[in-house]
């Protein structure tokens, strides 16, 4: 088999090193800097030099040149590739996108994707009330029931501490101590009720379910020792935002697992990816949602203030929620709103 | 005129590393992934412009078991990832939990401390150390939910995959943002169950890039970050001899293994006894020799030589006037031949 190239490769390497050697120095530039970081004249070069390098190594593949530099173009490549291709309109870093510029970031997606996933919001909706209503029902009729579902030596403390309502209120220490319990754990349930969505959704709704009965359980064995209105009371401040969050990434996990049963026209991991790139902004959005939650669980909720003032607030919180996730990022009538 | 070489047969060249035992060309040729791409024009323009073509429809039933992912960029070249296994990922998974629980045990021994001085200094040290594990349980979520996203969105690798070489990609070579971060972490809890990511390595074990399911899920693979060599051409030494030159054919050619072997051979050369390398020349340089009738005494000289020779037919063009750096190993240029 003959050459394809007249040049060697000493010739080759000497007459366009230079090049190599600045693509490679700006796409290390751009990756610890980002776009930001580099001059604008040094972002052109960027686009013109990698296609260069491309042909540089797809020369040196057909020529036939020695291993080691068709290794190093070949990473080259990959570098260059992964600095161009990989450039974000509104950059890398968190804030782009979780604010985003416009109504790109989470800010809209996460209710936007909601709206898309109606379907799937109400059926976790309705995973998580049925049996957080049958359980306080039965639990009402029935308390030593509640016993089966959450551990009695919880339930006991639980009641006594409801029954004696919140005028002693709760110091600013014991609120942080609370409200850093209610990040670890309730966020890490809402994040484990998404993620085991992939087995066909069953973990998102055995996660429903179960949560639901074992939050009925507690309302029901509380009302029956007489605190009913106490723990109203107590829940109606963060009830809207934490419930509500669980339900909507229970729900993410659902449309994830949906996703896999029926699939559609995709292939069952197109169809995976691409829900699940969708639903994303879901989960995060409730991840808010649930920190939110805990610093007015934390704070408010368990404080001295009147009760009919947490009614107020918790209500109104409620409205401020469903308003939130059903008009926030609806396009603009004419005004030039983002396609989706 | 001569034929142009079809540009896919190099990539099947082995990498300088790679432990090939024997330089002699295998009977069956290598299959690389470029020669699976769509061969037709129209199909390369409806696919999307940098799917991956080592996608599983087009792989032919005997395609070598490889850890490699090739990906056709869209100026139509193919470059290559070596993708991570299991042990490496380990690695790197245990060295971020030791960051992490590691900064978890400073943190709580901080407010340990902190607590215990406020309460003996000025009273209500318990008030306090409710402040801190408050903020500990904080930090304990962080480091199971945030840790990881944080560090892959932003440097595209953990403190533990830095160490251990790793970097998480797309699958189509680009680096990876927080929807991908935040997807490919947050379904760890689904990789780790029954217990010890038992899930997480079948899935691995299962698919062919090494994927978890929170991989599958963001279309994600972690890689191997690999350090370019310097590329240092052979050089022929001593210079030929003219008698060598006497009987050397004006043209060899040598198809891309043969190519590829020797070249291999070549630079392992220092490493090789010299019975070893000898023994290894042997195996090859008859059919090569015979084909060109061309034999000298020594078997390696004459592989270098008809190697050399091949590589620069042709090739003549403005060189540096300069000799080449010092012997490393022993095909050169011997460009006044080539002429």
């Amino acid at each position: 088999m003959s050459n394809v190239s007249r040049v060697a490769e000493p010739a080759f390497v000497a007459r366009r090193r230079a090049d190599w050697d600045d693509l490679e120095r700006l796409a290390r530039e751009l990756r610890e800097r980002g776009p930001k970081g580099l001059a604008g004249a040094e972002l052109a070069r960027l686009g013109p030099l990698h296609r260069d390098v491309c042909g540089d190594l797809a020369h040196a593949q057909s020529a036939r040149y020695s291993a080691p530099l068709v290794d190093r173009l070949r990473l080259l490549t990959a570098d260059g590739h992964a600095a161009l291709y990989g450039l974000r309109p509104r950059g890398r870093g968190l804030r782009g996108a979780l604010l985003g510029s416009g109504s790109g970031g989470l800010v809209h997606a996460f209710p936007r994707a909601v709206r898309r996933h109606a379907g799937a919001m109400a059926l976790a909706a309705a995973l998580f009330f049925v049996p957080l209503v049958v359980g306080a029902l039965v639990v009402l009729r029935d308390p030593t029931f509640a016993f089966r579902i959450v551990p009695e030596s919880m339930l006991k403390p639980l009641a006594e501490h409801y029954a004696q309502g919140f005028s002693g209120g709760r110091s600013a220490d014991e609120g942080a101590l609370m409200a850093g319990f209610y990040v670890n754990n309730n966020v890490g349930i809402a994040l484990r009720c998404f993620a085991l969505g992939i087995f066909g959704g069953l973990g998102s709704a055995f996660y429903l379910v179960f949560n639901g009965l074992a939050i009925g359980a507690i309302f029901g064995y509380v009302a029956s020792v007489g605190a009913g209105d106490n723990i109203a009371t107590f829940v109606v401040g963060h009830g809207s935002l934490e419930l509500g969050a669980i339900v909507l990434s229970g729900g993410a996990g659902l449309a994830l697992g949906w996703s896999i049963v029926a699939p559609g026209a995709r292939t069952r991991l197109a169809s995976l990816q691409a829900v699940g790139r969708d639903v994303v902004a879901i989960v995060g959005g409730a991840s808010v949602m649930l920190v939110m939650a805990a610093a007015i669980e934390g704070f408010w909720s368990g404080s001295s203030i009147g009760a009919l003032t947490k009614r107020v607030v918790g209500g109104g919180l409620f409205l401020l929620v469903l308003a939130y996730l059903a008009l926030v990022g609806r396009e603009g009538r004419g005004a030039g709103g983002d396609s989706k | 005129m001569e034929p142009i070489a079809p540009r896919v047969e190099m990539a099947g060249a082995p990498r300088t590393a790679a432990p090939i035992a024997a330089p002699i060309a295998t009977a069956e040729p290598r299959r690389d992934a470029a020669s699976r791409a769509p061969a037709d024009a129209d199909a390369l323009l409806d696919a999307p412009i940098d799917t991956p073509i080592d996608a599983p429809i087009d792989a032919p039933i005997d395609a070598p078991i490889d850890t490699i992912l090739a990906i056709e960029t869209p100026e139509h070249v193919v470059f290559e990832h070596r993708l991570a296994g299991p042990a490496r990922r380990l690695l790197a998974y245990v060295v971020d939990l030791f960051v992490c629980y590691g900064a978890l045990a400073v943190l709580a021994g901080l407010v340990l401390l902190a607590a215990f001085a406020v309460g003996t200094q000025l009273g209500g040290g318990e008030a306090f150390a409710k402040l801190g594990v408050g903020l500990l349980l904080v930090a304990l979520f962080a480091v199971q939910w945030v840790y990881f996203v944080i560090f892959e969105t932003l440097r595209g690798r953990t403190p533990g995959k830095l160490v251990a070489g790793l970097r998480v990609v797309t699958i189509t070579g680009r680096p990876i943002g927080l929807a991908e971060a935040a997807l490919r972490n947050l379904l760890r809890a689904a990789d780790a169950l029954p217990t010890g990511y038992l899930l997480g390595f079948v899935a691995m074990a299962l698919s062919p890039r090494f994927q978890r399911l929170g991989d599958l899920v963001a279309g994600t693979v972690v890689i191997v970050v690999e350090r370019p060599e310097v590329p240092r051409p052979l050089l022929l030494w001593p210079p030929p001899a003219p008698w060598e030159l006497d009987a050397l054919p004006a043209r060899v050619a040598l198809d891309a293994e043969e190519r590829a072997a020797l070249e291999l051979f070549f630079r392992r050369r220092g490493t090789l006894g010299e019975g070893r390398e000898r023994e290894l020349a042997e195996m090859i340089v008859g059919p090569i020799a015979a084909r060109y009738g061309y034999r000298l005494p020594d078997s390696v000289r004459t592989l270098a030589l008809l190697y050399d020779r091949a590589l620069h037919t042709g090739r003549a063009d403005a060189l540096p006037a300069a000799p080449p750096a010092p012997p490393a190993s022993p095909a050169s240029p011997a460009r006044g031949a080539a002429t």
